[in-house]
C-alpha cells in the first residue's frame, strides 16, 4: 500500500443518506407551502403574518389535498423504483403491470360491499384493495415466469392484458351496483384527490391508514435497498453473494402491492409516476437503491403535489368542478414511456 | 498434501431435471484450501450443472455436498456467501454501478443495516481490488472496461466476500491469451498465497494443466479421471473423454506436454 494510493470511499454513507432524507423533506415541505398559497382565493387576510388567516379553512383543504397527493406520489414512485430494481426492467411500474387496476377493483368492490352491507368503507376497502393488488401481481407474475425467469416483454404484455380485464370488471361492477355517482366514478377511475374525504381533519382514518402503509412500505424498501443493488449483478451472482432472491421477490411484491393499494384507495389508479420519478432520479443520481428510495419518495411527493395544484388551478380557471390528476400524469407519462421503450429498443436490450 | 483439510466435499452427487436423463450420475470431488482444481470435460458433461448444485441453485437428488464440515443445505444464503464465492462466465449488465460499488456488493453477507460500508468493508474491498489490479478502475462503470478488466472486477467482488472457496465458471472463455494467462495466474495466487480452495470450470486443457494443482475430468455426468495434471493429461484419458484423437507434444523437462487435438 503506497501513500499516494487513493483511499476507497463508498458513494452512499449513513450521513449522506440522512442528508438526502432531510433535504427531500425540506424540499417537499417548501413545495407544499408554495402550492398551498396559490389559487383564485387568497387565503390570508390583510396581512400574511396575521393569524388566523381570513380563509384558513380553504387553506386547510388545500393542505389536505397536498398531503394526499404527496402520500400517493411517494408510494407510487417508490413502488416503481422497487419493481424496476427487482425485475431489472426499467419499464416496470405498478400501473403498467396492472397492480393499480387490481387495487382499483378491490377499492370499488369495497365501496360496493360497504353500501350493500351498510358497513363503514374503512372496514371493507383496505382489505379488498390489498387483496386485489396482490392477486393481480401474482397473476401477472405467473403468466410471465418460466422456471423462475421472467421475460420482460411478456411481463409488460400480461400487465396490459390484466389491466384491460380488471378495467372491464371495474366498469361492470360500477354499472351493476352504482356505489358512487357517475362523475365521481369517472374522476376516480382517472385518478383524483377527493376533497370530500376532508372532514375538518387533515388526518381522517383513510389518510392515516394509507400514510402508515406508505411509510412502512417505503422504509422496508429502503431497508432492502442493498439487496436490490446486488440484483444488478444477476440473480445467480446476487444469490451467491448472500441475497435470498426468492424471498426478496415476495417481499418486494407484497410491499409494492401494499403501497399501491394505499395510493389507489386514496386517489384512484394514477399512472406513470412510478416510471417518471425513478428514471429522473437514476439519471441525476446514479443507480443506488438506498439513495433512490429516499429521493424518489420526495420526488414523487413533489411531482404529484405540483400536478394536483396544476389540476386545481386549471379547474378554477376553466370553471369546471374537477380535473382528475391522472389526466396530467398520463399526458406527461405516456410520451415518457414511449421514449424509454424506443431507447431500450435501439439498444437492443431485452 | 493429503493432510490438507477439504473445505468442499462433494460425494456421489446425482441430479436430473424433471423426467429427463440424469445429468449428474454420482460425482465426487474434494477441494482443499490452498489448491487450484480445474474441472474439465466436453460440453454437456455436467460441469455447469455441478456448479449450480454447489451454488445452491439446484438441489441434488442424491449424494451430499459438505461445505466447511456442514451440509450445504444447512446454511442460510448469507452464511454460504461468507464461505463460498462465485465468478460467472460473463459479467452481467450492472446498471451503471461504479466498480468500487460492485466490489463493495461482495460485502453484502458481512454487512449490517442498509448495507452501508464500514471501515472494515472498505479495507477488505481495497485489498481485493489491489490483488486484482482493479483499484485504478474504482470510479468507472463495467461497460467502460475491457473484457479482461471486467472479469478482474468480478473476481475482486467475489474476493470481497472473504470466502474459503472460490468457484469460477469458465472465467477466461471470452478473453485474449494475455488476459487468460493473467486470470489463471491470479487463480493460482488465490490458492497458493491466499489459501483458498479454488475450483474453476475450464475448456482450456493446456492452461488448466499448466496452472492447476489438480484436474477433474468429467464426461456424461461422471468423473472419469482426477488427480495431478500428469495423471490426467494423457492421450488415452483425454481421447476417452473428448472423443477426439489427441497428440501430446513434449516440451522438455518439468513442463507439461502441449495437448493438440488432431
Amino acid at each position: 500500500m503506497s501513500a499516494d494510493e487513493p483511499e476507497l470511499r463508498a458513494s452512499v454513507t449513513g450521513g449522506r443518506l440522512a442528508g438526502w432524507l432531510v433535504g427531500g423533506a425540506v424540499a417537499a415541505l417548501a413545495v407544499a407551502l408554495a402550492c398551498s398559497l396559490v389559487g383564485r382565493s387568497r387565503v390570508w387576510g390583510d396581512s400574511f403574518w396575521t393569524f388566523p388567516w381570513a380563509q384558513e379553512e380553504v387553506w386547510r383543504i388545500r393542505c389536505f389535498r397536498l398531503l394526499v397527493a404527496a402520500l400517493v406520489g411517494a408510494a407510487l414512485a417508490v413502488s416503481g423504483l422497487a419493481l424496476q430494481g427487482l425485475l431489472r426492467n426499467p419499464l416496470a411500474e405498478p400501473y403498467i403491470l396492472g397492480i393499480s387496476s387490481g387495487a382499483g377493483l378491490g377499492v370499488l368492490a369495497g365501496a360496493t360491499l360497504a353500501v350493500k352491507l351498510a358497513l363503514p368503507a374503512w372496514a371493507t376497502t383496505p382489505v379488498l384493495a390489498v387483496a386485489g393488488s396482490l392477486t393481480t401481481a401474482a397473476l401477472v407474475y405467473a403468466i410471465a415466469q418460466r422456471r423462475g425467469r421472467l421475460d420482460p416483454y411478456v411481463l409488460l404484455l400480461s400487465g396490459v392484458v390484466v389491466n384491460v380485464f380488471n378495467g372491464a370488471l371495474i366498469l361492470a361492477l360500477f354499472v351493476f351496483t352504482r356505489p358512487l355517482d357517475l362523475l365521481d366514478y369517472v374522476a376516480w377511475s382517472m385518478g383524483h384527490v377527493q376533497e370530500s374525504m376532508y372532514a375538518g381533519s387533515l388526518l381522517p382514518p383513510p389518510v392515516l391508514a394509507g400514510g402508515a402503509a406508505v411509510l412502512a412500505g417505503g422504509l422496508l424498501v429502503l431497508w432492502r435497498g442493498s439487496s436490490l443493488n446486488a440484483l444488478a449483478l444477476g440473480d445467480e451472482v446476487a444469490s451467491s453473494g448472500g441475497v435470498a432472491v426468492g424471498r426478496l421477490r415476495i417481499e418486494i411484491f407484497v410491499l409494492v402491492c401494499l403501497m399501491t393499494a394505499a395510493a389507489v384507495a386514496l386517489a384512484g389508479p394514477i399512472g406513470f409516476v412510478g416510471l417518471i420519478v425513478p428514471h429522473i432520479g437514476r439519471l441525476l443520481l446514479g443507480p443506488d437503491h438506498r439513495r433512490l428510495t429516499v429521493v424518489c419518495a420526495a420526488g414523487g411527493a413533489v411531482l404529484l403535489m405540483l400536478a394536483d395544484t396544476l389540476c386545481r388551478l386549471l379547474a378554477e380557471w376553466l370553471n369546471v368542478g374537477t380535473l382528475p390528476i391522472g389526466v396530467i400524469t398520463a399526458l406527461a407519462g405516456g410520451p415518457f414511456f414511449i421514449v424509454l421503450l424506443r431507447r431500450r429498443f435501439r439498444e437492443g436490450a431485452a | 498434501m493429503s493432510e490438507r483439510r477439504s473445505v468442499l466435499e462433494v460425494s456421489d452427487v446425482r441430479f436430473a431435471y424433471r423426467d429427463e436423463q440424469p445429468v449428474l450420475r454420482g460425482v465426487s470431488l474434494q477441494a482443499a484450501a490452498g489448491r487450484l482444481v480445474c474441472l474439465l470435460g466436453p460440453n454437456g458433461s455436467g460441469k455447469t450443472t455441478l456448479l449450480r448444485c454447489l451454488l445452491g441453485g439446484l438441489r441434488p437428488s442424491g449424494g451430499s455436498i459438505v461445505l466447511d464440515g456442514e451440509p450445504l443445505e444447512s446454511y442460510s444464503r448469507r452464511a454460504v456467501a461468507r464461505l463460498l464465492a462465485y465468478v460467472p462466465q460473463f459479467p452481467s449488465e450492472t446498471l451503471g454501478f461504479p466498480v468500487r460499488e460492485l466490489v463493495l456488493m461482495g460485502r453484502f453477507a458481512h454487512g449490517g443495516a442498509l448495507g452501508l460500508a464500514s471501515r472494515q468493508d472498505l479495507e477488505v474491498a481495497r485489498l481485493a481490488m489491489e490483488m486484482t489490479q482493479t483499484l485504478p478502475l474504482a470510479g468507472r462503470t463495467l461497460s467502460e472496461l475491457s473484457g479482461g478488466e471486467a472479469q478482474c472486477v468480478m473476481i475482486a467482488r467475489a474476493l470481497a466476500q472473504q470466502p474459503s472457496v472460490m468457484l469460477l465458471d469458465e472465467p477466461t472463455s471470452h478473453l485474449d491469451i494475455r488476459n487468460q494467462l493473467q486470470i489463471y495466474r491470479m487463480m493460482r495466487r488465490l490458492a497458493h498465497d491466499w489459501h483458498m480452495a479454488v475450483v474453476c470450470v475450464s475448456h482450456d486443457v493446456n492452461l488448466a494443466a499448466r496452472f492447476a494443482d489438480e484436474l477433474v475430468l468429467m464426461r456424461s455426468g461422471q468423473v472419469r479421471a482426477a488427480g495431478p495434471p500428469g495423471q490426467v493429461v494423457r492421450a488415452d484419458v483425454l481421447k476417452a473423454a473428448y472423443d477426439v484423437e489427441v497428440e501430446l507434444v513434449d516440451r522438455g523437462e518439468g513442463r507439461p506436454p502441449l495437448v493438440v487435438a488432431s
